[in-house]
């Protein structure tokens, strides 16, 4: 299994200032929760989803499609338990779910189009110390490297005879033991290496660092940071002017 | 002469929490431009002494350091590792953990970034040093998907490019399949040559040692030989007791009652000396080994796994299997060989139910795998993964090893039965209250090949059994496995290993882009030296002996048997 998010297609968006791409998923962020009314977060849902297509990273989506439904499902079945079970519940829990749809399918687009090296580069720019910015981009391969560890680990258990899928929920629970030790474990020896090759390589060897990725601010970013901004302008005059409450 | 660019005095190094240090008064001095290889058994201090070189320790490790590490002659405790690291590249075991960029060309790119180097400079170096490495062309790939020869150069050059005077390699050929393992010697010679550069490798290899300038062997934290490389390997005394594999060929020698400064080293030079000495073949002898290999085979049992017409294609649309054709019976002990992503792996993970056949079929005591399931396949087919720390999750050994046993329901009396059965099998009977992730690799593994005998198999698959342990490690698991077969358990090995092939198993198949390219009988299989080099395997240098000689053995015991005076 490829364990990295990343999918390194020679799009507009891929060459976007890594900066110009964490405003982008702020603003989705920001646009996805000004108001909760579900025609609007529909629209949202479909600019995102438009966005991914032009970068050529739907692709990915399929691999978390399985989460999105789960998720979905499950916030419109619990507001519409909670929400007193009438058809108001139903469209406030819809809103909701396509809202956390969204923030999920935002992220997984921002990690498909931008590299962890862009994501330390891009805050470095915006004058976060080096460290800080190389630490989350360490956080963000982490995640794929457990999955597939844990994969294997899976593979192993399973060989033994270990069942996953019978049992009630606590006896699920206490069957996880074996998988999770053994990631944990091994994660922790993998990152002792990790760190070992970081010095040895130098790291903070040198106040100075320079980059070998150079992106660079063109005139496609301010196009799109324009469009961003016409909106969110948009976004908050209509929340202004009352629609949709 | 000229100042060493290494020079240790008297380092001793204990780990916090350590009784025993883990080197203990070690002075040696490399010469720039020099190839020192250091050898030894595990725990002997050969990692200790690789990262000593760039100051992590004593500056990354907790612990006691007495001594000096002088690196042209600055002691390592005066700086920092990044400092040091400008010097001393070090490669370390486990590379896959030590990649971390998302392409190629940034992983190389890393170690210049941290030190500031200019862009254009940079991208000279990237060019550079993957061209040195054979990687160029692959800078936009990400290191994830290269094989395991490739991810290893990859982490060379990523060293390399910070441009060390001194490069340190830590075991780099354990992981890899006989290909990987010759394009990082191709590399290592090249360095070699250079004069600027000092290079320093630990090896377990021991055939791979021969172009050293000096071999250090290490022997519980001590240094027990610092001699040139040819004297020690003629050294077949010292070797074993130092727990390294001799070479085959001086050992037969030295067998055969010839004096240390006579022994020659290589097949070819065996060759000669063989000849000069007026030695013969008693082909009668040899007739009767493989007739006693063709009687073995007769007593196999029934067939146990049937894979007909298997095809196996991931979801990805990869074909890692095609039209494979197999049938392993009772009682035989098989070695599945072949290159990394050769789907050798893909085949035995049919046996037992992980994977199921595209089109074909592959049955297990007569039925089908599909209508088995992994559950029920487990209990007669176990399968012990290459990484033993993917398995191990209990704090006790006896909580280990039960586990199978348990899941399946046996009662209190029937698991601690089968637990102490399965720890004398491995030969560790009375530890079952150990913590097993206090035990060396070695034992760990022994730990998870009992957990699996545990639940009583009659077919063992072991996933590169001898990876990672060394040479005494290794014979006393091959023991092991071989008692098992011979106590009735059916075996299947998958390795890289070819003496541990040609020593222990009965028949071998080698796989190729999908396919059985070769199968036979060890000995059949292994006189195709030709073939062998076209499917990047490399026979052990006892069997290239015999093969030249034109008498095809296995082992050094085979070829002691067979020769007779003039």
């Amino acid at each position: 299994m490829d364990p990295s998010l990343y999918l390194d297609r020679n799009t507009w968006v891929h060459r976007l200032d890594p900066r110009t791409k964490m405003l982008l998923l702020i603003a989705t962020f920001v646009l996805a929760f000004v108001f909760l009314n579900p025609v609007y977060e529909l629209v949202i849902l479909a600019l995102v989803v438009f966005f991914g297509y032009l970068a050529k990273v739907l692709s990915n989506l399929r691999r978390i499609r399985f989460i999105l439904i789960v998720i979905a499902i499950f916030t419109i079945i619990i507001w519409f338990i909670f929400g007193g079970g009438n058809l108001g519940g139903v469209i406030y829990g819809i809103s909701i779910a396509i809202r956390i749809d969204i923030t999920i399918i935002a992220g997984m687009i921002f990690l498909s189009t931008t590299r962890n090296e862009e994501v330390a580069i891009g805050l470095v720019r915006l004058g976060i110390p080096y460290r800080f910015g190389f630490a989350v981009s360490t956080a963000l391969r982490l995640v794929p490297t457990i999955a597939s560890t844990g994969l294997t680990i899976g593979q192993a258990q399973r060989s033994r005879g270990l069942d996953l899928d019978s049992g009630n929920l606590i006896e699920r629970i206490r069957k996880y033991v074996p998988l999770l030790v053994p990631v944990f474990v091994s994660t922790i020896r993998s990152t002792n290496v990790f760190s070992m090759a970081l010095e040895s390589k130098g790291f903070g060897a040198s106040p100075k660092r320079t980059f070998y990725l150079q992106p660079t601010i063109s005139w496609r970013d301010g196009v799109v940071l324009a469009v961003l901004v016409a909106l969110l302008v948009a976004a908050f005059v209509l929340r202004a002017i009352g629609f949709g409450g | 002469m000229a100042e060493p660019v290494i020079r240790i005095e008297d380092l001793t190094y204990r780990y916090r929490g350590q009784r025993e240090p883990a080197l203990d008064g070690v002075s040696l001095e490399v010469a720039e431009g020099e190839f020192v290889v250091v050898m030894g058994h595990s725990g002997a201090g050969k990692s200790t002494l690789c990262v000593s070189l760039n100051g992590l320790i004593p500056h990354f490790f907790r612990g006691r350091m007495g001594g000096e590490v002088r690196i042209r002659g600055r002691s390592t405790r005066e700086g920092r590792v990044g400092e040091f690291a400008r010097e001393v590249g070090l490669v370390f075991q486990d590379f896959e953990a030590q990649l971390f960029s998302t392409n190629v060309a940034l992983e190389v790119a890393f170690g210049p970034e941290n030190f500031a180097v200019e862009h254009d400079e940079m991208v000279r170096r990237v060019k550079e040093v993957l061209g040195q490495v054979r990687l160029e062309g692959f800078e936009n790939r990400q290191p994830a998907t290269l094989s395991g020869g490739q991810k290893q150069r990859l982490a060379i050059a990523s060293v390399l490019a910070i441009e060390p005077r001194i490069l340190c390699l830590d075991e780099p050929t354990t992981d890899l399949d006989p290909i990987g393992k010759m394009g990082v010697f191709e590399i290592a010679e090249e360095l070699e040559e250079r004069e600027d550069v000092t290079l320093v490798i630990v090896e377990h290899e021991t055939e791979e040692t021969l172009d050293a300038d000096r071999i250090v062997v290490l022997r519980d934290g001590k240094i027990a030989a610092d001699r040139p490389a040819r004297e020690v390997l003629r050294d077949v005394e010292l070797l074993e007791e130092s727990r390294v594999m001799p070479l085959p060929v001086a050992r037969f020698f030295k067998e055969r009652g010839i004096a240390i400064e006579e022994r020659p080293l290589t097949p070819q030079e065996g060759l000669e000396e063989f000849k000069r000495r007026g030695w013969r073949v008693d082909a009668e002898r040899h007739q009767k080994l493989v007739a006693a290999d063709e009687a073995r085979e007769k007593d196999y049992g029934e067939p146990l796994i049937e894979v007909e017409n298997l095809t196996h294609r991931y979801p990805n649309g990869v074909v890692a299997l095609e039209d494979v054709d197999l049938t392993v019976h009772q009682g035989e002990f098989l070695a599945i060989v072949g290159q990394n992503g050769s789907g050798k792996t893909t085949l035995v993970k049919h046996f037992n139910g992980l994977l199921e056949p595209t089109e074909g079929s592959v049955r297990v005591g007569g039925v089908e795998t599909v209508k088995q399931g992994i559950r029920r396949l487990g209990e007669r087919v176990g399968y012990v993964f290459q990484n033993p720390d993917h398995q191990i999750f209990s704090d006790t050994v006896a909580d280990e090893v039960s586990f199978g046993p348990r899941i399946r329901g046996l009662g209190e009396t029937e698991i601690e039965e089968r637990v102490k059965e399965a720890l004398a099998a491995v030969g560790l009977e009375g530890r079952e209250e150990e913590d097993p992730f206090g035990m060396t690799k070695g034992e760990r593994q022994r730990v998870a090949v009992a957990s699996v005998l545990a639940v009583r198999p009659e077919v063992l698959i072991l996933d590169e059994p001898t990876t990672g342990l060394d040479y005494a490690e290794q014979q006393r698991m091959m023991e092991l496995v071989r008692r098992l077969n011979e106590s009735g358990s059916t075996i299947i090995i998958v390795t890289h290993a070819m003496w541990v092939v040609a020593e222990y198993a009965h028949r071998a198949v080698v796989i190729k882009d999908g396919r059985v390219a070769l199968s036979g009988t060890v000995r059949e299989v292994f006189s195709h030296e030709e073939e062998l080099r076209d499917l990047a395997l490399r026979p052990p240098h006892i069997v290239s002996f015999g093969n030249a000689l034109g008498y095809p053995v296995v082992s050094v015991e085979e070829m002691l048997q067979i020769t007779g005076e003039g």
